[in-house]
C-alpha cells in the first residue's frame, strides 16, 4: 500500500488507534480452526458500534480477524482480497493458501513497523488447506508465529488458563465453542472495552462457515446486586 | 517474397500477417544445440547436449536452476537466456519473500511470455533469441513448458528444441504414453535415447557433453553427476522401451 501522502512527504503516523475492536480468541479443533470476536468497536471508552462483523472471509478456506484499530482492519480486509482476485488474471486456477496470506501480512507488518507508521492490529489468519489446520498471529510489529491457539488483547491475560483447562487440539468443534464463549463471558465480566455479543467463524475441510452473532449467557441476577449489600449500613 | 521490404523491424508486418522479425528470432531458437524434456506423473527430466567452442574450452551449459522447484533449459542465445534467467530467479526469490512459498510453474511462464511479448511490439526493441524449457512442480501438478522468442508459451507432456529436435520429438511421438507412469530412471533413459537419436554419425553421448537435470515432488532440482552419467549411457546400451511395456 503506497499513498500519495507518502511519496509528498506529508505522511503522518498512527501513534495511537482512535476506533478499536477487542480481543481475538482462536483455537484449533478436531476438525478445523475456530475463530471468536465480540462484535464492539469503541471509540475510546465509549461503546460506539455495536453490531460489528469483524471476521471477515478473504478466500474459500481462510478467514482474518484482528484487534487494534479497525480502518486498518478494513484495509487489510481489501489487500488480502485483491491477492485472492488476481489469481484470476493467471487463469492458472492457483489460490493462495492460508499460510501465503500470514506470510504476505508479515512482509506488510514489518515494511509498516519499519517506516514507523504500523498498521495497528494484532492479526489472526485461520485456515484449512490440504488436510492441514493453519493458525497464525501477526503482530504490529511484523512479528510471524504459528501456533494451536492465538489470543490477542485482554484474551491473552484472562483466558489462557480457562484454554489450558478445558481445551486440546484435538477437541470438537462444539467444545471448542464452549470454551470460546466461556472466554468472552469472563471478558464482559472483566475487560472493561469487552461486549456480550460475540461471533463465531470456522474453517474446515469444506470451507469457511462464519456464524451470525450471539450473545453470551451472563448472570446479573445475584443476591448482592438485588439487594445492594451497603444499602443497611447507610440506613444505621 | 520481397521479404526484404517487411522485415527490418518488428513494428512492420508483411502482407501476409508475418512479422518476420520475430520468425527470424525463431531461427535462433533452432540454430541452437538440442535440448529437451520430458514429464511423469512425480518426476521432470531436462536432457541436453553441450556444444564445445573449441578443444581448448569448456562446455556451454545449458540447464539453470531458478529455485528448488523449477529449472530451466536454453537453446539459442545464451547472453539473452542469462536475461530471462535472471529475471525468472529474482521473480521466484521475491514470491519466496512475500508468501514464503513456491512461485506457481505456469504464473512464471505467464510473466516470461509476457516479457517477450513486449519485445515484439516496440520499435526500438529485438525479441528474445532464445526457446526456454521450464521444468516444475506446484500444487498443480508436474509442468513442462516451452517458451518462445514470439512470447507465446505452451505446456507438453515432452518435447524437445535446438538443432536436429524433430529426430527426439519423432522418439517422443512413438513413446510418449509410456511416460506417464514411468518410474524416474525410465524417464531418464528415454531422455538420453531421445539425444542418441539427434546426435551426428561421428559424435558420441559421454559425461562431458551430456546434461541431465531432474526435478520431482519430493526431489529439489540437481544435475546428475559424471559417474551418474556414465552409469546411464552404459544402460543406455541394454535399454528399449518395448521391454517397459512387457513390465506393465
Amino acid at each position: 500500500m503506497i499513498f500519495n501522502s507518502e511519496i509528498s512527504g506529508e505522511q503522518q503516523h498512527t501513534t495511537s488507534p482512535v476506533v478499536t475492536g477487542g480481543s481475538v480468541i482462536a483455537l484449533v479443533y478436531n476438525g478445523g480452526v475456530i475463530v471468536g470476536t465480540d462484535t464492539l468497536c469503541s471509540y475510546g471508552s465509549m461503546a460506539a458500534f455495536k453490531n460489528v462483523k469483524k471476521i471477515a472471509q478473504i478466500s474459500k478456506n481462510t478467514i482474518y480477524a484482528s484487534s487494534g484499530e479497525f480502518s486498518d482492519f478494513q484495509q487489510v480486509v481489501k489487500e488480502l482480497a485483491k491477492i485472492d482476485r488476481s489469481a484470476l488474471q493467471y487463469d492458472d486456477g492457483v489460490h493462495p493458501s492460508p499460510k501465503d496470506y500470514g506470510n504476505f501480512l508479515a512482509r506488510l507488518s514489518y515494511k509498516k513497523r519499519c517506516k514507523i507508521n504500523p498498521l495497528y492490529l494484532q492479526n489472526v489468519i485461520a485456515g484449512f488447506h490440504n488436510g492441514e489446520r493453519y493458525l497464525s498471529l501477526v503482530d504490529i510489529y511484523g512479528t510471524y508465529l504459528e501456533s494451536n491457539f492465538i489470543t490477542t488483547g485482554f484474551a491473552s491475560y484472562f483466558c489462557k488458563a480457562i484454554i489450558s483447562n478445558y481445551w486440546n487440539e484435538n477437541c470438537t468443534l462444539d467444545q471448542a465453542k464452549q470454551v470460546i464463549r466461556e472466554c468472552f463471558k469472563v471478558l464482559f465480566c472483566r475487560d472493561c472495552r469487552a461486549h456480550d455479543v460475540i461471533q463465531l467463524a470456522y474453517v474446515d475441510a469444506q470451507g469457511a462457515h462464519i456464524e451470525e452473532p450471539e450473545r453470551v449467557e451472563t448472570k446479573w441476577d445475584f443476591n448482592g446486586f438485588k439487594s445492594r449489600a451497603n444499602e443497611k449500613l447507610h440506613t444505621q | 517474397m520481397l521479404k526484404h521490404l517487411y522485415d527490418t523491424d518488428c513494428v512492420t508486418w508483411s502482407p501476409q500477417g508475418k512479422l518476420f522479425q520475430v520468425e527470424y528470432a525463431m531461427e535462433a531458437v533452432k540454430q541452437g544445440s538440442i535440448c529437451l524434456g520430458l514429464k511423469s506423473n512425480e518426476n521432470v527430466v531436462l536432457c541436453s547436449l553441450k556444444r564445445q567452442p573449441s578443444e581448448l574450452a569448456g562446455y556451454q551449459e545449458k540447464q539453470f536452476k531458478i529455485d528448488d522447484h523449477m529449472a530451466i533449459a536454453i537453446a539459442g542465445l545464451t547472453a539473452d537466456a542469462r536475461v530471462l534467467c535472471k529475471y525468472m530467479r529474482t521473480e521466484c526469490l521475491e514470491y519466496k519473500y512475500t508468501y514464503e512459498s513456491h512461485h506457481p510453474v505456469g504464473r512464471l511462464v505467464f510473466k516470461v511470455a509476457e516479457k517477450s511479448q513486449h519485445k515484439t511490439q516496440s520499435g526500438a526493441k529485438r525479441p528474445y533469441g532464445v526457446g526456454l524449457l521450464v521444468a516444475g512442480i506446484d500444487p498443480n501438478g508436474v509442468h513442462l513448458f516451452e517458451t518462445c522468442p514470439s512470447g507465446n508459451y505452451y505446456e507438453y507432456k515432452c518435447q524437445a528444441i535446438g538443432s536436429r529436435s524433430q529426430a527426439a520429438r519423432t522418439y517422443f511421438e512413438s513413446w510418449f504414453h509410456l511416460f506417464e507412469k514411468s518410474t524416474l530412471e525410465q524417464l531418464i533413459l528415454h531422455g538420453l535415447s531421445a539425444i542418441k537419436k539427434a546426435i551426428m554419425e561421428d559424435e558420441e553421448l559421454n559425461e562431458k557433453n551430456v546434461e541431465v537435470g531432474i526435478l520431482g515432488k519430493n526431489l529439489k532440482f540437481t544435475h546428475l553427476n559424471a559417474q551418474e552419467l556414465r552409469d546411464y549411457i552404459t544402460k543406455l546400451e541394454q535399454f528399449s522401451p518395448n521391454s517397459q511395456i512387457q513390465q506393465e
